[in-house]
């Protein structure tokens, strides 16, 4: 997707204080709308999440000015429809097969390969060290069965530990996000290093 | 209206199965709620393992397939996700067999102590069992990751960016549906140790145009399928199909080819079929 521009400073201050007053919460918003709205455009099936997030603030930063004085409830909801606008352009642009070239497609990679396997295995096993023992042991717990088998087991391991498997499912998710990023970076640092 | 964040309901929204209004409503919730934002979140890991473990029907696996195995960076998520699970599982039979080996090596021991004519062909029986599961298991692990390379590999060489390039070594190979070439002889491929991608050319016959189009990949005789989503029509008069292989993953033997139209709102056409043969 090709952006005609940056955000100019003072839009982008604009939107920071319009997602929260206080500097610090906002930048943190900031951070996380940009993830959840990645996860939108992935889940709507775009090809470019990343970009198509920038081109949403690109928008954003365009109106804020006028739409931030009227606009009542979470701002975050106004990101959220800027984005299905683009999500619905995306779709028909794909519908139609307008040209391909008009859309800005991630690059090409190479196919899985043993040795970005190693890397994230490599990886991996650097992010378990670093890992608190316990959050490791219930990770571990919590796959320790498959298929069928790993329903009971859930039930049992949060009866253990004296929660709903509900509050067991988002503690292993946090415990598995951590891991996710550690790997990330790690696989970053990696490619950098090359 | 948190409460309605069933765990059904988030996997049908994860899939893309819910209505206009609904997907507005779990997406608001995600963005302003953090507690809906976890529920939302670790409902999608499920999701994520399940189709690691195989678990999920055809028609979610592809609908699946089509959100999270699309970019280069979704399917580097579902290796590191796909690690994660591996480790643990490994960490688990190696510290359940290894008790369970010494245990019943000791008791052997005893055993061969009694001298009883009895307990050593047991002992000897189990501890074989207890070697072929862990064989078993070992292999059947390695078959479930070559099949999920192969999955990532097939999205990766036919995502839109890589279809628009020429891949060297690459063979193409034109078939016609089976409904109209019955009476020709079936299309074979001669791989040769030269050819690394094989360029399938579908041409789609039915009237009705379609959105996008995937195609199932099946070898006579074998169990598992491989499924490649978000396809294009190429071409203004009767349009084509391209589905690229990598040569690595096709043998000696038949292979069929199931071609769908998917509509704007999910709905499937009629299926189009084609096959080919692979000699050399």
């Amino acid at each position: 997707m090709v952006r005609d521009s940056a955000i100019p400073p003072e839009s982008f201050d604009e939107i920071l204080d319009w997602l929260d007053p206080d500097r610090d919460v906002a930048a943190e918003k900031y951070v996380q709308l940009r993830h959840d709205l990645a996860k939108l455009f992935m889940w709507g099936r775009c090809l470019d999440p990343e970009g198509m997030t920038d081109e949403t603030f690109d928008r954003v930063a365009k109106k804020v000015h006028d739409v931030k004085p009227s606009y009542q409830g979470d701002p975050r909801l106004y990101f959220r429809a800027v984005a299905n606008n683009l999500i619905k352009e995306n779709f028909k642009k794909v519908k139609t097969q307008v040209s391909l070239d008009d859309v800005d497609l991630p690059e090409r990679q190479t196919v899985v390969t043993t040795e970005e396997t190693a890397g994230i295995e490599e990886c991996l096993h650097s992010c378990l060290q670093k890992l608190d023992r316990e959050k490791r042991k219930l990770i571990l717990d919590y796959y320790a069965k498959e298929k069928q088998a790993k329903i009971d087991h859930r039930h049992e391991l949060a009866q253990r530990l004296g929660i709903s498997v509900e509050t067991l499912r988002v503690r292993v998710f946090r415990i598995r996000a951590s891991i996710e990023e550690c790997i990330e970076s790690c696989l970053k640092r990696k490619a950098q290093r090359k | 209206m948190k409460e309605l964040l069933t765990d059904a309901l988030l996997r049908e929204f994860l899939l893309g199965k819910v209505d206009e209004e609904e997907r507005e409503r779990i997406e608001g919730l995600f963005l302003t709620d953090s507690q809906a934002r976890e529920r939302v979140l670790a409902a999608e890991q499920d999701l994520i393992e399940d189709y690691l473990e195989d678990s999920l029907t055809a028609a979610d696996r592809d609908l699946f397939l089509a959100r999270y195995g699309q970019t280069p960076a979704q399917q580097r998520q579902l290796r590191i996700n796909k690690s994660i699970k591996n480790w643990a599982l490994r960490e688990t039979a190696s510290t359940h067999v290894v008790p369970a080996k010494i245990s019943a090596l000791s008791h052997l021991r005893e055993r061969l102590r009694l001298k009883s004519p009895f307990i050593i062909p047991i002992a000897i029986t189990a501890l074989i069992a207890i070697i072929v599961v862990a064989v078993w298991f070992s292999s059947r692990r390695e078959q479930q990751n070559r099949h999920l390379a192969i999955e990532q590999e097939l999205a990766q060489l036919n995502t839109p960016s890589s279809l628009r390039e020429v891949p060297p070594q690459m063979a193409p190979l034109e078939l016609s549906p089976v409904a109209i070439r019955s009476v020709e002889q079936e299309t074979e491929f001669k791989k040769t140790a030269d050819t690394r991608v094989v360029e399938l050319r579908l041409p789609w016959i039915q009237k009705e145009r379609y959105a996008t189009y995937q195609a199932e990949v099946r070898r006579v005789g074998d169990d598992g399928s491989f499924t490649i989503p978000n396809l294009q029509a190429e071409g203004d008069g009767e349009p084509v199909i391209r589905v690229r292989l990598p040569a690595h993953m096709l043998h000696r033997g038949h292979y069929q080819i199931q071609l769908n139209g998917i509509a704007s709102d999910g709905s499937m056409s009629l299926p189009e079929k084609y096959q080919f043969a692979v000699s050399g």
